[in-house]
């Protein structure tokens, strides 16, 4: 396999936009094709991440980007791996590229929900569940992750208010990211206060829906130095878990996480005390806890207490989304995965402002689909 | 019928329809059709009693569409008794957690446009 590297990143603002889905997903892309200081001819290749292209009348999205970039002769391929369609897009360019394929490729996600309202985004995503057991059975995202809390919170003995704390950092974080959906700051008594959602989590435990749209350009190290700055892909990984939480073995890991991390490890021929920060899918408050035990950083069980103890925070002992993460960066679900990397990217360029993690050599990115049945982790590090 | 029509209508008769491998003996939903501990395509359907505990719920606020008129409501996972097995389904009456310690004794209930329908016993 080649080394692959990733050249230029772009995003949109999240949050409620007002353009379409296409002309939010040619910003970001247009954004990071001069990021990388590339022409639209040097792409030879492009990877759509969208789910719920439909709600804004426009599916088969990669064709309409191309002819909007001036490129309407590149293949394209649109892929969709629920919340996850992100960092699952990044890896099928990171293998084309990886593999001698292509040599410069672009992979860009979006999504745009925010007009359907509360009631039809929060139906449209049940859809992602295993429907049969779950959606069906009236069971919303927020309550499937409140039914892993209940779990987590019965086994390890932790408190509402713990779980809490992962909200306000990732707010404190966010603030600080111009591109952010939610930039204030809360406390642990704003998110205990919010209305509740699905018991036992509450509005600030839940990262909001948003529209956005995020991309980068992956290219061979060749290519990539005569170009612009770049980072190194040093690790890439998959897993699955079983579709529906009554299928897995426990209710408070998730399976395709660790299989995915070790995957990407391996690679990288590195271990988790090597990572100087991680964007991780904290979609809720309890799957940042969950993910930061199954990346290695902490044992089973002591997530929640490292988050209220400050260890995840900016400059701290593992710095854990120095952007805001989903809960405040948002959550345009197509986009996320591919904003991650946009932003070990930007940590690792030096163009991370104000939320810079000092002296950050490796990034790692981390993106589920659903309940954590589909996901993908890479390790990115400087050249 | 398809096994997902199999197991609605034992869930109709507040059963729960397992199939047992013919290979390995392990014990699944009877919507695998493979096994996933072998890989066997062969099993044998098993009707079990449809009773359990609650292993973990929610009480949903926030409905998807279509569940509106039932808020609040509990999305329950539950563990069959005698097997590792785990049922999830809708749960009708809980507004309060007080109201569902986890290990509280439940079963199957019915089937109907909500999916599977669990209730305590």
């Amino acid at each position: 396999m080649r080394n692959v590297c990733v050249l230029g990143a772009g995003s949109t603002r999240y949050g409620k936009l007002d353009d379409s889905i296409s002309d939010i997903a040619a910003q970001a892309s247009a954004d990071a094709i001069q990021g990388a200081g590339i022409s639209p001819k040097d792409i030879e290749a492009s990877y759509i991440a969208n789910v719920f292209g439909v709600a804004d009348k426009q599916v088969h999205l990669g064709p309409v980007l191309m002819s909007t970039l001036g490129i309407p002769d590149r293949p394209s391929l649109s892929i969709e791996s629920a919340c996850g369609s992100g960092s699952i897009a990044f890896r099928e360019a990171y293998a084309n590229v990886a593999g001698g394929f292509y040599d410069c490729v672009i992979a860009t996600g979006v999504e745009k929900v925010t007009h359907t309202g509360t009631n039809w985004t929060t139906t449209y995503f049940a859809y992602c569940s295993d429907f049969f057991y779950e959606g069906q059975a009236g069971a919303s995202f927020p309550g499937l992750f409140a039914s892993m809390a209940r779990a987590y919170i019965e086994e390890f003995k932790i408190t509402e208010e713990d779980l809490a704390a992962v909200a306000v950092k990732n707010h404190e974080n966010g603030a600080k990211n111009p591109k952010a959906h939610l930039r204030k700051g809360i406390t642990v008594e704003d998110v205990m206060s919010s209305a509740v959602v699905a018991s036992p989590l509450k509005l600030y435990d839940c990262c909001p829906f948003s529209d956005g749209a995020s991309s980068v350009i992956l290219c061979t190290e060749e290519f990539a130095k005569s170009h612009g700055k770049y980072v190194r892909v040093v690790g890439s990984g998959r897993g699955g878990s079983p579709a529906a939480l009554q299928g897995r073995e426990r209710l408070t890991t998730i399976p395709s996480t660790k299989i995915a991390a070790k995957q990407a490890y391996e690679m990288a021929g590195i271990t988790p005390d090597k990572v100087d920060f991680a964007e991780v899918h904290d979609c809720f408050t309890i799957a940042e806890v969950v993910d930061t035990e199954d990346l290695g950083f902490f044992e089973k069980g002591t997530g929640a207490r490292a988050a209220a103890d400050g260890r995840t925070g900016l400059n701290s002992d593992i710095p854990v989304n120095p952007s805001g993460g989903l809960k405040s960066k948002g959550h345009p679900i197509g986009a996320t995965g591919i904003g991650q990397v946009a932003e070990a990217y930007d940590q690792l360029t030096g163009r991370a402002g104000e939320r810079s993690v000092r002296g950050a050599e490796v990034g790692l990115t981390h993106n589920f689909g659903a309940t954590g049945a589909s996901c993908a982790v890479h390790l990115f590090a400087r050249p | 019928m398809t096994p997902k029509e199999r197991m609605a209508e034992c869930a109709r008769r507040g059963r729960f329809l397992a199939a047992s491998c013919s290979k390995c003996s392990r014990t699944n939903p009877c919507t695998a059709r493979f096994c996933p501990s072998c890989g066997s395509p062969d099993s044998e359907p098993v009707e079990m009693e449809g009773t359990g505990r609650v292993a973990t719920y929610t009480i949903i606020t926030v409905p998807p569409a279509g569940f509106e008129e039932h808020v609040p409501y509990a999305f329950v996972v539950m563990a069959l008794d005698g097997s590792d097995l785990r049922i999830s389904g809708f749960m009708a009456g809980i507004s309060a957690p007080a109201d569902l310690p986890v290990g509280s004794p439940a079963r199957i209930a019915g089937f109907d446009e909500r999916g599977i329908i669990l209730e305590r016993t």
